[in-house]
């Protein structure tokens, strides 16, 4: 247990960003709204979704969980399954819901087998396109930039395409201009090699 | 030379360039092409940015600084995302945003300052311009016009001039800065979907110029990776615009930029040179082919808000100077920028800046405490200056 602390602190030393906002979400309030909200219908009970191309939110970023929430509210993120969870929310009950997420322990790798090929592939695409310096060499995230390992492989393929059309603009454009011009292939092996790690 | 066979030849210099047909077959992604390998290992990501509202307690407005005679002061808060601002003929106060998607407007009610979320939900929504009491707003792809926008505050009907100005639709770089010329033309720039890389010279890395309706369009400044500031000298009319060097290239190279569009059409450099620096990613022309920018402004500072100062409440010395919000770096170990500075012209023509808002940045702990973005001058002779992290907008006035 103590190891486990230590290492937490040592991640969070190294992720620590230029910016520090005053926090001010808690855990056990976000718990309670999202079994109010019932939130975990869709993205699982602990967060580890077990429903196709739903997310998993268990170890998300707080960050990034607060934004999407926001962009949810503000209409800016078009999921009509989202419309009615993120109704009305005040930022405040947006970070307690955040910092419930992202407390829990983020899920498994994928347990169904694993394509060498397809995940020899996605490694190459991953790294010819630098996705773990904003995500860290780990893809477990920082600060707005999501963990991406952990995750649901259909979810992956399905955002990854997205981005690429054009159809998800996140906060900002960068991850649109990272998926200019890779194919419906090259996004199955990166979301194969990020499942399976 | 004539600027109208440029993008012909561009193509045909970049179909030459070994590096840029590799990156055809398979495009690295927009922001890393080109990456040096001193930073081959980095982690640096943008910084995120707050949609929150940032209580007043938390605001460093008692850490900034400016020069001596000059007072700054909190003017509003609670507007998460503030970035630009300008001023409707009635007194209100629009400012504009990008994450978060909305257009604020900011009102003197009685004694009371009063700040609503005029629009919400459009993507970017990062230009705006006030003509004959319509505001225009420039999103992501879009154009929209709001008429009376003063007398319809709570109730805005925008008249969407979308498909007219036919913006290019790639959302990255693509939200905008825009204002009107001394023309009457709307000035709309768009910069590349990418970190560095061939682009359609018609239709990126340029400065276009429009009639307000969205016609006869013209594209006044080539060559510019993404300008999202830019002004008119108040005495030449000259266009004046800021501009970002690209990323991931190192700590020190290229520099953002300062440009003074001499020539309807100029071709500015990019992709080939920036700030005088040969970029060895793109080969085929040369940095001595282009003017060279009119002041250097500093590795990754990020100049946003680029503003006249056309007030009289100021001394002398600042009249008529430019005024740039420099956001502060992100693709950089050491942070650069976080300050607003001023441009002023010396004897013999010669551009100096010097620091005007300093504060926003730590150096010690390597932390920033916010990010200026917008710059106005108000009728009084203060300025403003939006601070696009904390969502607050302080002004600066000069005690006689
Ligand atoms: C009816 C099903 C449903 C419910 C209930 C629901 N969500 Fe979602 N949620 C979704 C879907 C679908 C997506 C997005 C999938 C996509 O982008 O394709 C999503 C996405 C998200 C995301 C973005 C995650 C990411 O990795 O991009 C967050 C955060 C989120 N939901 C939080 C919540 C919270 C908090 C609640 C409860 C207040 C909630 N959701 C309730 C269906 C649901
Ligand atoms: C320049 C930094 C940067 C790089 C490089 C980058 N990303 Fe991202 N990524 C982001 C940011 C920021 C977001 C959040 C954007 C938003 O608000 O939608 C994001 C979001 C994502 C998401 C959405 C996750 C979710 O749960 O909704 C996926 C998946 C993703 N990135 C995968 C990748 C992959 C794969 C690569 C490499 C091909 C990559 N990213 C490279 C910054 C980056």
């Amino acid at each position: 247990m103590r190891a486990l602390a230590f290492l937490a602190a040592a991640l969070l030393a190294a992720a620590t960003p230029s910016w520090a906002p005053a926090w001010a979400g808690d855990a056990t309030r976000g718990a309670a709204l999202a079994e109010a909200r019932n939130c975990g219908a869709c993205h699982g009970a602990n967060g580890i979704s077990p429903v196709p191309l739903m997310p998993s939110l268990a170890g998300q970023q707080a960050e990034f969980l607060l934004v999407q929430l926001i962009m949810f509210r503000e209409g800016l993120r078009p999921v009509p399954a989202m419309v009615e969870p993120a109704r009305g929310l005040t930022d405040a009950e947006i970070e307690d819901l955040a910092a419930f997420y992202a407390a829990l322990p983020s899920g498994p790798a994928a347990t169904d087998p694993r394509n060498e090929a397809l995940a020899t592939r996605g490694a190459e695409l991953s790294a010819a396109r630098n996705c773990g310096t904003c995500h860290r060499p780990d893809y477990s995230g920082q600060a707005q930039v999501p963990r991406i390992n952990h995750q649901r492989e259909d979810f992956l393929v399905h955002t990854l395409a997205e981005y690429r059309d054009n159809l998800r603009v996140g906060m900002d454009t960068q991850m649109n201009g990272v998926m200019h011009g890779l194919t419906n292939a090259d996004i199955r092996a990166i979301a194969h090699y990020l499942a399976h790690r | 030379m004539n600027p109208h066979i440029v993008p012909a030849l561009a193509s045909a210099a970049l179909l030459l360039a070994p590096g840029l047909a590799l990156a055809q077959a398979a495009p690295p992604p927009a922001w890393a092409q080109g990456r040096s390998p001193e930073m081959a290992n980095s982690t640096l990501a943008p910084h995120a940015g707050r949609l929150t509202v940032t209580p007043p307690d938390q605001l460093p407005t008692a850490q900034l600084r400016v020069p001596e005679g000059f007072q700054v002061e909190l003017w509003a808060h609670g507007l998460p995302g503030a970035r630009v601002m300008v001023r409707g003929p009635n007194g209100t106060v629009f400012v504009g945003t990008r994450g978060i998607g909305r257009v604020y407007a900011v009102r003197e009610e009685g004694n009371e300052r009063r700040v609503s979320t005029f629009m919400q939900g459009l993507q970017q929504p990062s230009g705006l311009a006030i003509r004959d009491g319509a505001l225009y707003i420039s999103a992501i792809n879009r154009m929209l016009r709001v008429d009376n926008v003063e007398q319809n505050l709570s109730n805005p009907q925008p008249v969407d001039l979308t498909s007219a100005f036919n913006l290019p639709e790639a959302p990255h770089h693509g939200w905008t800065h825009i204002a009107f010329g001394p023309d009457g033309r709307l000035y709309v720039p768009r910069g590349v979907p990418c970190n560095i890389c061939d682009t359609d010279g018609e239709r990126y890395a340029l400065i276009a110029s429009f009639n307000p309706d969205g016609t006869d369009r013209r594209i006044e400044a080539r060559g510019v990776r993404n300008s999202v500031g830019f002004d008119f000298h108040p005495r030449t009319g000259q266009l004046w615009f800021s501009n970002h060097g690209r990323d991931w290239a190192g700590n020190d190279n290229p520099s953002d930029t300062l440009h003074v569009n001499l020539r309807r059409g100029e071709h500015h450099g990019f992709p080939w040179c920036a700030s005088g620096w040969q970029d060895p990613a793109v080969s085929g022309r040369l940095c001595s082919e282009f003017p060279p920018p009119a002041l250097i402004l500093g590795p990754h500072v990020a100049p946003i808000g680029t503003h006249f100062y056309t007030g009289t409440a100021f001394p002398e010395r600042y009249r008529n100077a430019l005024f740039i919000a420099n956001r502060g770096s992100w693709n950089r170990e050491r942070l650069a920028g976080y300050e607003v500075v001023v441009v002023r012209e010396e004897e013999g023509g010669r551009l100096v800046q010097e620091p005007f808002l300093t504060g926003f940045r730590d150096d010690a702990n390597q932390r920033f405490l916010g990010r200026p973005a917008g710059v106005l001058t108000m009728p009084d002779g203060s300025m403003l200056v939006s601070d696009e992290q904390n969502g607050a907008i302080f002004r600066i006035s000069y005690r006689r």
